[in-house]
C-alpha cells in the first residue's frame, strides 16, 4: 500500500472501523472534525475508493393548518354530525355554522360515509342522521399525527394517508436527504495511526497551472508579419483614423458611393481635417474624380474624418509622399467597417496590405509572390478568380481548398492600382498590391468557427489553446 | 455584394450553343461571379456593384457566350427608328429631376422568370449606380397601355392617380407618406412644391418618379411591347441606366426601337459604342505575358468587345452598357479575363531589397516577451468601446470623448483613450477562471488634437485576493528596467478621482515626464463590474518612451 493518507482522512477512517454506516454529521461528533473537513475527507476517500457512500431519503408527515385544525376541533363532517345529532336541520342552517369550503366537504364526506340522508321539498334541502357515525381511519390517522413530524414507513394505513393527501392543506410531506459513510473492503486494514514521517501522496493529482503567453491572434499576426519581411517587404506605419481624402478620395471612390455611407463607415462626430492633404494633391484628386466620375467634388466631404476601412489608406499615402521608383512595402493593423457583430462579422479586424512598386513587376510575379507566401503558411492549394476592386485594375483574388469544409474560400485580394489613383498623386510607376484580412487565416489555423473568440479574451480559452 | 438567382436550365437555354451545366458553373467564377449557394439547378450569384449588366441571367448569359466560345464580339446595340415614339419635357422639371431618357422594346415574350429577372435588375440599378435612385431611376411599362406623345412635367401634391399594387386613386402626399416605397424614397425629393411626373397624350399619369409607377401600365407576362423610362439629375447616368437595360432587353429578344426625346438640355439617346486604341506593349508590361496581336484580339472578343489590330495597336471597341471601363488598364483585365486567369502561370522573382519590420514593431515584441516573462497573459480588445465600460463604471472623464456615428453596436461607439477600463472588464468576464489573473494589452488609445493623437500604451492587471499597489508597481518598475533601462519615480498624485483606490495609486513619471498610472481599483469600481477579488493596474504610454 503505497498511499499515503492525510490526517482528516486517517481520522475518518479510525472512527469507521470502530463503527461502520456513520452520517457526516456523527463523524464529525466521533472525530472532533469540522462538518468542512469530513466531507471534503470524505471526498477524497471516496475518489480513492477507500468509502463509499450510500444516499438515502426519508420522508416526514406532518399536518397542515387544515389537519391541525381537524386535529382540534374535528374534520368537517365529524362537526356536521354533531350538528345535527338533534335533529333534521336545513342547508343554509347548517352552512351558516360550517361556513366557506368547510361545509362542502362536510356534506360530501358525510354522504359518502352513507352518515346522513337528504330530503328535498319547496322549503330546501333537509340534512338528517341516516346512521351511527364511528371514527374513520383518517380520524385515527389525524389523531396518531397529531402536532409531532413522524417518518412515512411508521404509518400503517397507507389508504387514508392517501384519502387525506388528496384533501387541501391536511398533510404536509417533507423529504429529506442522509447520506451514511462506510469503509469499502480495501480500507479496512489500513493503519489509520497517525504518522508523522513527512511522507505524501506522490500518486495524487495536482492542479492544472497555466503558462501566461501571448495572443493566438498576435502569434498569427506576427507569423504573417515575418512572411512578407522574408519575401522582401518593409513594414510602415500609419494611424487608423484618417481624413475621407485619404481613404476614398484617393482611391477613387466617388464621393456618393455607396461604400462611403454612414452605414458602412464609421464616422467620427464633428471631427474633420483642415487639411487632409497638399493643395496639390487636392486639387489633382479633386480633377481626376470630375473627370472620371462626371460629378462635383467636395472638399467638405474629403475632410470627414473616418476609422479607416483599409491599409490601402496608409500605402497610397506613403507613395504620394516618397512616390519610389521601387518599393517593396507593408502595412498592417486594425480596419474598421460598421456591421453587425456576428460570428463572421467584425467591426474591428487586421488587415495586411503588401505594394511592390517597379517597372519590370507584372501581374505574373504578384500572383508568384501570393503562391510563395500560402506555402509558407502551408497552403498549397490555390487558384485565383477575377474580382473587383474599386482601386485597381486588373483584379484578383486567391482562392485556397479548405480541406475540412470542402470548398474553396476566398482568401487574399490583389491587383495593379489604377491610374486614375496613382496618375493624380504622382506616381508615375505601376504599383502591385495585394492583402486581407488576417483574422480569416487564423481562424482556419485554429481551426474556429467564431471569429468573435479572438475578441472575448476567454482565459480558459487564451490559457488551453 | 449584390446577389441574382439564376436556374441553370434557363441559362443553359439562353447561352443556345453546346455546353453543360458544369461547364457552366466551372465557367462563371471567371467572370468575376462568385457562387454565393447553390440548390439543386437554382444558384445564387453575387457579382461586382460595377457590372450592372451581370444584374439577370440575360447579362450573365450573354458573358458566358463569350467565355465559352460560343458567341464572341460586341453585343451591338441596335436601335431601329419607326412608329412615333416621343416623350417631351417640360422646363418645370429643370429644377427637381431635370433629365429624362427612354427606349422602346417590342415583339418580346415575358415569362414570370423574366419579370423575376426584370425585377432584379430594376433593384440593383436603382441602388447601385442610381444611387438609391436620387441620381437616376427607371420605369418600365407595358406600352400598349400608353398614347404617345409622352409628356415628363411636374405636378403638385394634390396630383392624384392609381399607383402599382393599388386599386384607387392616391394623391402624391398619400403616396409618399402612407406607401412603403414613398416612405423609403420620398426625401429624394426634399420638400420641393412641384414632384416630376409622366403623362400620357390623354392625361393619364403613367409614372411618378422615382417613387412609383401607375397601375395602368403594369407590366404582367401579357406584355408584349415595353416603354422604359429613366429619369435623372445627370445625363449621362441616365443613358448609363438606360443601355444596360437594352442590352438585357435585346439580349431577352426584344426590338428596340428609339424614344424621340426633345425638351431643354435633353435630347434623345444614341448609346454609341466608344473606341479605345490599345498599345499590345501593355500585355507584357502588365501581365507579364507575350501575346501575339490576334490572341489579344481574340481574348478581348471572348469579353464580348470589338477589337481589330491595326498595326501595333489594336482597335477596341466598348459597347455602351459597358462604362465599367476608362481606359487601358480595363482592356488589359478584359486581355486576362478573355486568355484565362487559369492560364497565367505565377512567377516568383528574388526580391531586390531586404525586408525588416517596424522600429515600433520590434520594440512591440520585446515588451511582449518581458511582460509574459512576468507571467501575464495578452488579451486584445477593440479600439471601439461603450462609454459605460470606458467611463460611467470607471468613474473615469468623459468630457473629452471621442465618439462614431451610427454605430450598428451599442458595445462599440466610442473611442479608447485607455486600455485599463477593457481590462478590468475582461476580469469581470473571467470570475468563474482560476486566479491569480494576470492579463496585458499593448494598444492605441486615441484623444483629440488636431484633428486626433494615436499613441501607443501598455496597461496591465493583476486580480487574485492579495493583489495589492506594491506588487504592481515592482513588476512595472522590472518591465521598463530590465527590457529598457528606464527607471521610474512615483508620485502621490493630486486628486483622486479616478478609478483608484484612495490613497492606493500614484503618477508614474519618467526623467520629470507624466507617463502613466499604478494603483489598486477602487471598490465601487470592481462592484460595477460585479468582481469580488481585488484587482490592481497600471497604464503607461509606450509613445515617446519606447519609440516615436
Amino acid at each position: 500500500m503505497s498511499q499515503v493518507l492525510h490526517d482528516i482522512e486517517k481520522k475518518i477512517i479510525g472512527s469507521l472501523q470502530k463503527k461502520s454506516g456513520q452520517t457526516p454529521e456523527q463523524l464529525s461528533e466521533s472525530t472532533e472534525l469540522s462538518i468542512d473537513q469530513i466531507r471534503r475527507g470524505i471526498e477524497w476517500l471516496r475518489l480513492k475508493e477507500l468509502a463509499q457512500v450510500k444516499e438515502s431519503s426519508k420522508v416526514e408527515i406532518s399536518l397542515g393548518q387544515n389537519g391541525i385544525d381537524a386535529f382540534k376541533t374535528g374534520l368537517p363532517e365529524r362537526k356536521l354530525m354533531d350538528l345535527i345529532k338533534d335533529g333534521p336541520k336545513t342547508f343554509d342552517e347548517v352552512r351558516t355554522i360550517l361556513s366557506g369550503a368547510g361545509f362542502n366537504a362536510a356534506i360530501a364526506n358525510a354522504k359518502k360515509n352513507g352518515w346522513v340522508k337528504i330530503d328535498k321539498n319547496e322549503s330546501g334541502s333537509k340534512i338528517s342522521v341516516k346512521e351511527k357515525s364511528i371514527e374513520t381511519p383518517e380520524e385515527k390517522l389525524i389523531s396518531l399525527i397529531g402536532e409531532k413530524s413522524i417518518p412515512e414507513e411508521q404509518i400503517e394505513n397507507k389508504l387514508a394517508l392517501k384519502f387525506l393527501l388528496q384533501r387541501p392543506d391536511y398533510i404536509i410531506q417533507n423529504t429529506e436527504k442522509s447520506k451514511t459513510v462506510s469503509l469499502t473492503d480495501k480500507a479496512s486494514n489500513i493503519d489509520s495511526t497517525i504518522s508523522t514521517s513527512g511522507a505524501i501522496d506522490v500518486e495524487a493529482n495536482v492542479p492544472m497551472v497555466f503558462a501566461a503567453r501571448t495572443h493566438p491572434l498576435k502569434d498569427t499576426i506576427d507569423e504573417i508579419r515575418e512572411i512578407f519581411v522574408k519575401l522582401g517587404f518593409s513594414e510602415i506605419q500609419g494611424t487608423l483614423t484618417q481624413s475621407s481624402f485619404w481613404n476614398f478620395d484617393a482611391l477613387f471612390t466617388p464621393q456618393d458611393h455607396p461604400a462611403r455611407e454612414l452605414q458602412d463607415t464609421f464616422y467620427l462626430e464633428n471631427i474633420k481635417s483642415e487639411k487632409p492633404a497638399t493643395p496639390k494633391q487636392i486639387k489633382q484628386v479633386s480633377a481626376s474624380h470630375s473627370e472620371n466620375w462626371r460629378y462635383n467634388w467636395q472638399l467638405s466631404e474629403s475632410q470627414k474624418m473616418v476609422l479607416r476601412t483599409h491599409t490601402t489608406c496608409v500605402t497610397i499615402k506613403y507613395l504620394a509622399e516618397k512616390k519610389p521608383d521601387e518599393a517593396r512595402v507593408f502595412s498592417l493593423g486594425r480596419v474598421f467597417r460598421n456591421e453587425k457583430v456576428s460570428y463572421k462579422h467584425l467591426v474591428e479586424f487586421n488587415q495586411i496590405e503588401g505594394i511592390v512598386v517597379g517597372n519590370n513587376t507584372t501581374l505574373r510575379d504578384l500572383m508568384g509572390i501570393q503562391k510563395e507566401f500560402y506555402k509558407q503558411l502551408g497552403l498549397t492549394k490555390i487558384k485565383f478568380w477575377p474580382t473587383f476592386f474599386p482601386y485597381t485594375e486588373p483584379s484578383l483574388q486567391t482562392m485556397v481548398y479548405n480541406e475540412k469544409l470542402g470548398k474553396w474560400v476566398e482568401l487574399f485580394g490583389m491587383g495593379i492600382f489604377r491610374s486614375e489613383v496613382t496618375r493624380p498623386l504622382g506616381i508615375t510607376k505601376p504599383v502591385l498590391a495585394w492583402g486581407g484580412g488576417i483574422e480569416r487565416i487564423a481562424m482556419l489555423k485554429y481551426d474556429l468557427d467564431d471569429v468573435r473568440e479572438f475578441y472575448n479574451n476567454n482565459l480558459n480559452w487564451l490559457r488551453t489553446v | 455584394m449584390p446577389v441574382v438567382e439564376l436556374n441553370l436550365n434557363r441559362i443553359k437555354k439562353l447561352i443556345s450553343g453546346n455546353t453543360t451545366k458544369k461547364k457552366i458553373i466551372d465557367t462563371l467564377p471567371f467572370l468575376g461571379l462568385d457562387i454565393e449557394s447553390q440548390n439543386g439547378d437554382q444558384i445564387r450569384i453575387e457579382y461586382s456593384p460595377n457590372r450592372p449588366d451581370y444584374s439577370t441571367d440575360f447579362g450573365i448569359a450573354l458573358g458566358l457566350q463569350g467565355l465559352l466560345g460560343i458567341k464572341k464580339g460586341i453585343h451591338k446595340t441596335n436601335i431601329k427608328k419607326y412608329g412615333k415614339f416621343e416623350i417631351k419635357v417640360d422646363p418645370s422639371v429643370s429644377k427637381i429631376r431635370p433629365f429624362v431618357t427612354g427606349i422602346i422594346a417590342r415583339n418580346g415574350t415575358i415569362d414570370d422568370e423574366t419579370i423575376k429577372q426584370l425585377m432584379n435588375m430594376q433593384e440593383d440599378l436603382h441602388f447601385g449606380i442610381g444611387r438609391k435612385r436620387k441620381k437616376s431611376s427607371i420605369g418600365l411599362h407595358d406600352l400598349d397601355k400608353i398614347s404617345f406623345p409622352l409628356n415628363y412635367t411636374t405636378s403638385t401634391r394634390e396630383h392624384s392617380f392609381v399607383p402599382l399594387n393599388s386599386e384607387s386613386k392616391n394623391t402624391i402626399e398619400q403616396i409618399l407618406s402612407e406607401t412603403e416605397v414613398g416612405k423609403n424614397y420620398g426625401w429624394v425629393l426634399g420638400d420641393s412644391k412641384k414632384v416630376p411626373i409622366i403623362l400620357d397624350a390623354e392625361g393619364k399619369t403613367i409614372s411618378f418618379p422615382p417613387i412609383i409607377n401607375a397601375s395602368v401600365t403594369t407590366v404582367t407576362t401579357k406584355t408584349k411591347n415595353i416603354l422604359v423610362e429613366v429619369t435623372s439629375l445627370d445625363k449621362d447616368a441616365a443613358e448609363d441606366m438606360l443601355s444596360v437595360v437594352v442590352a438585357i432587353l435585346q439580349m431577352a429578344g426584344f426590338e428596340i426601337i428609339q424614344l424621340t426625346v426633345s425638351g431643354k438640355k435633353n435630347c434623345t439617346p444614341k448609346l454609341n459604342s466608344r473606341i479605345i486604341q490599345y498599345d499590345t506593349k501593355l500585355t507584357e508590361q502588365i501581365l507579364g505575358l507575350n501575346l501575339t496581336p490576334s490572341a489579344i484580339v481574340s481574348s478581348l472578343k471572348k469579353c464580348r468587345l470589338g477589337a481589330i489590330q491595326k498595326g501595333n495597336k489594336i482597335q477596341c471597341t466598348i459597347p455602351r452598357y459597358r462604362f465599367d471601363i476608362f481606359g487601358p488598364m480595363d482592356i488589359v483585365e478584359e486581355i486576362a479575363l478573355g486568355y484565362g486567369i487559369e492560364n497565367i502561370v505565377p512567377k516568383l522573382s528574388p526580391s531586390q531589397t531586404l525586408g525588416e519590420k517596424s522600429f515600433m514593431t520590434k520594440k512591440l515584441e520585446l515588451i511582449s516577451k518581458t511582460v509574459v516573462g512576468f507571467g501575464f497573459t495578452e488579451v486584445l480588445n477593440s479600439s471601439l468601446t461603450s462609454k459605460k465600460i470606458l467611463f460611467d463604471f470607471t468613474n473615469r472623464d468623459s468630457s473629452q470623448i471621442i465618439s462614431v456615428m451610427n454605430s450598428k453596436s451599442q458595445e462599440h461607439t466610442i473611442l479608447r483613450d485607455s486600455i485599463l477600463p477593457g481590462l478590468v472588464e475582461n476580469i469581470s468576464k473571467n470570475i468563474h477562471e482560476s486566479y491569480p489573473q494576470r492579463i496585458f494589452e499593448t494598444g492605441t488609445v486615441f484623444s483629440k488634437a488636431k484633428p486626433i493623437s494615436e499613441i501607443t500604451n501598455l496597461a496591465g492587471v493583476i486580480a487574485y485576493k492579495e493583489s495589492n499597489y506594491s506588487e504592481m508597481k515592482a513588476i512595472l518598475q522590472s518591465i521598463l528596467k530590465i527590457g529598457f533601462k528606464i527607471d521610474i519615480k512615483t508620485k502621490t498624485p493630486k486628486d483622486n478621482v479616478t478609478m483608484f483606490a484612495d490613497g492606493r495609486h500614484s503618477d508614474i513619471f519618467v526623467d520629470e515626464e507624466l507617463i502613466g498610472t499604478v494603483g489598486e481599483i477602487n471598490s465601487d469600481v470592481l462592484d460595477n463590474f460585479k468582481i469580488r477579488t481585488s484587482v490592481v493596474g497600471f497604464e503607461i504610454k509606450l509613445s515617446g518612451l519606447i519609440f516615436d
